[in-house]
């Protein structure tokens, strides 16, 4: 494939090249004293970084309901970012037009609550984040898509610490061509694919155990870039067990759960989610519980995306699978 | 007193279209057929109107057994429902499977005329769930 070689200041000349106009911006991360944090960037980038090895929240989330209306706005993020917005996109949420969509070779990240994080910063050489994979949050390390092939254009890091820039898209390369340099055939990358993961199974005595500790706050669903509905099911208490119908459920099963009806939240959550979910761990960042949510959402939303052979976020062409359909599939789905 | 009656006896609701499913049922009915007094009818106007997340509700306010039943793929009166519906249980039933719950959840396909076949479909459905949920019961 061919892209160009470039280097860490080309990216910044050329976008503060482009941060000229009064209606251009930058969504990407800046570097502070404590960390590494989302900014939209106007008229000119300070601080900027290339990669964030602190997650917080997922950056689709910033551009939920985001019609641009006439701005030119460069998104430099995750592949888990771009895949989710890609998902938006497919929904209605985002206007494709003005945004270009830049997704950047990701090489894992530490939760933003580890207090230990900051010794993380110092690091020069990004691949070398993670020499011990201990400190990365669980998501990133069984994640199969930390390749920048999503999105309008990807920045991708070669083996020997070059960085490249691909186009894949008409989008991706206008962006190209702000950038100087040549096109070179690329080398060898440093994430390569990774095989596809086994099917996940559980039952509900184990899910019961590993949420029992949810308190119900509803902050993975506030998180979660790819939850977007205004009007949720979970607004008001219509979805939610109360007085009659907990006591009923004491006399069906003899036992009940507090606060009631945190499985069936869960359960109904992870099937909404489950077509454009991309197992970016936004929900465990977010819940002040600490409960493994995304062992759940993840495995689920593989297996339910695999009976489709789709992928949340692989590209921009590919119908979401319960908004379309074929005539003749899925005979052993009747009964 | 509540325990020892539903401990024998399954309780199922079903959701049926308006058009076909509940139709037949009707059928059923007029033509004297019986089935299982456990099996609860939702009426809904097209079986892809059922979000998985009524299907989900049921099961967690105690319904042993879940359906969700429409007219043959190509007969819907909304043209194309039933064939969304299918992806959607589908997708419900191996996520059901992922919670190793799957055997709660069945789709069928009962168009107007097929009282018969409705009557056959619930009281199979039925007496398989009464089969396993009084396995190793003893009275």
């Amino acid at each position: 494939m061919q892209g160009k070689q470039i280097k860490i200041d080309t990216i910044k000349d050329a976008l503060n090249e482009f941060l000229k106009d009064e209606q251009h911006l930058v969504l990407g991360f800046e570097t502070s004293k404590d960390g590494v944090r989302h900014r939209i960037f106007k008229s000119s980038l300070e601080h900027f970084s290339l990669l964030n090895p602190f997650f917080d929240v997922n950056g689709a989330l910033y551009l939920r309901r985001l019609f641009s209306r006439g701005s030119q706005i460069i998104l430099l993020l995750r592949p888990c970012e771009i895949r989710a917005y890609s998902e938006l996109v497919k929904l209605n949420q985002i206007e494709r037009e003005g945004i270009t969509a830049v997704s950047i070779d990701c090489f894992g990240a530490v939760s933003a609550k580890d207090g230990e994080n900051e010794t993380l910063a110092d690091v020069d050489q990004p691949k070398d984040y993670f020499k011990d994979t201990e400190k990365m949050r669980w998501t990133c390390l069984v994640c199969r898509e930390r390749r920048g092939v999503v999105g309008d254009a990807g920045i991708r890091i070669g083996k020997d610490g070059t960085i490249w820039v691909f186009p894949y898209t008409g989008k991706g390369e206008n962006f190209l061509s702000l950038l100087s340099g040549e096109l070179q055939e690329a080398v060898e990358m440093a994430i390569v694919e990774h095989a596809k993961p086994e099917k996940f199974a559980t039952d509900m005595t184990e899910f019961a155990k590993d949420i029992s500790k949810c308190i119900l706050c509803r902050n993975c669903k506030a998180m979660c870039p790819v939850c977007y509905c205004i009007d949720c099911v979970f607004n008001g208490d219509e979805y939610l067990p109360k007085g009659d119908a907990l006591l009923n459920k004491v006399f069906r099963t003899g036992s009940t759960d507090m606060p009631p009806g945190k499985e069936l939240f869960h359960m109904i959550r992870m099937y909404h989610v489950s077509q454009v979910c991309v197992g970016c761990g936004s929900c465990e960042e977010a819940c002040p519980q600490g409960i493994s949510l995304t062992k759940y959402f993840k495995g689920v939303s593989e297996r339910l995306q695999g009976m489709f052979s789709y992928m949340s976020g692989r590209s921009f062409d590919e119908d979401i699978p319960y908004l379309t359909f074929l005539e003749d599939e899925l005979k052993d789905a009747e009964d | 007193m509540l325990e020892g009656r539903n401990a024998k006896n399954p309780e199922i609701i079903g959701f049926a279209c308006s058009y076909c499913t509940f139709k037949a049922s009707e059928m059923a009915g007029s033509l004297r057929m019986k089935y299982p007094d456990g099996v609860k009818l939702v009426q809904v106007p097209c079986s892809s109107r059922v979000d998985p997340a009524f299907v989900i509700k049921a099961v967690f306010e105690g319904a042993d057994g879940v359906f969700v039943a429409g007219c043959h793929p190509g007969d819907c009166h909304f043209i194309k429902g039933n064939y969304f519906t299918r992806r959607k249980v589908a997708a419900l039933k191996e996520m059901f499977d992922t919670f190793s719950i799957k055997d709660k959840l069945h789709l069928f396909w009962v168009s107007a005329a097929e009282g018969r076949r409705f009557v056959e479909k619930v009281s199979g459905m039925y007496n398989e769930i009464k089969e396993k949920k009084n396995a190793g019961k003893t009275n």
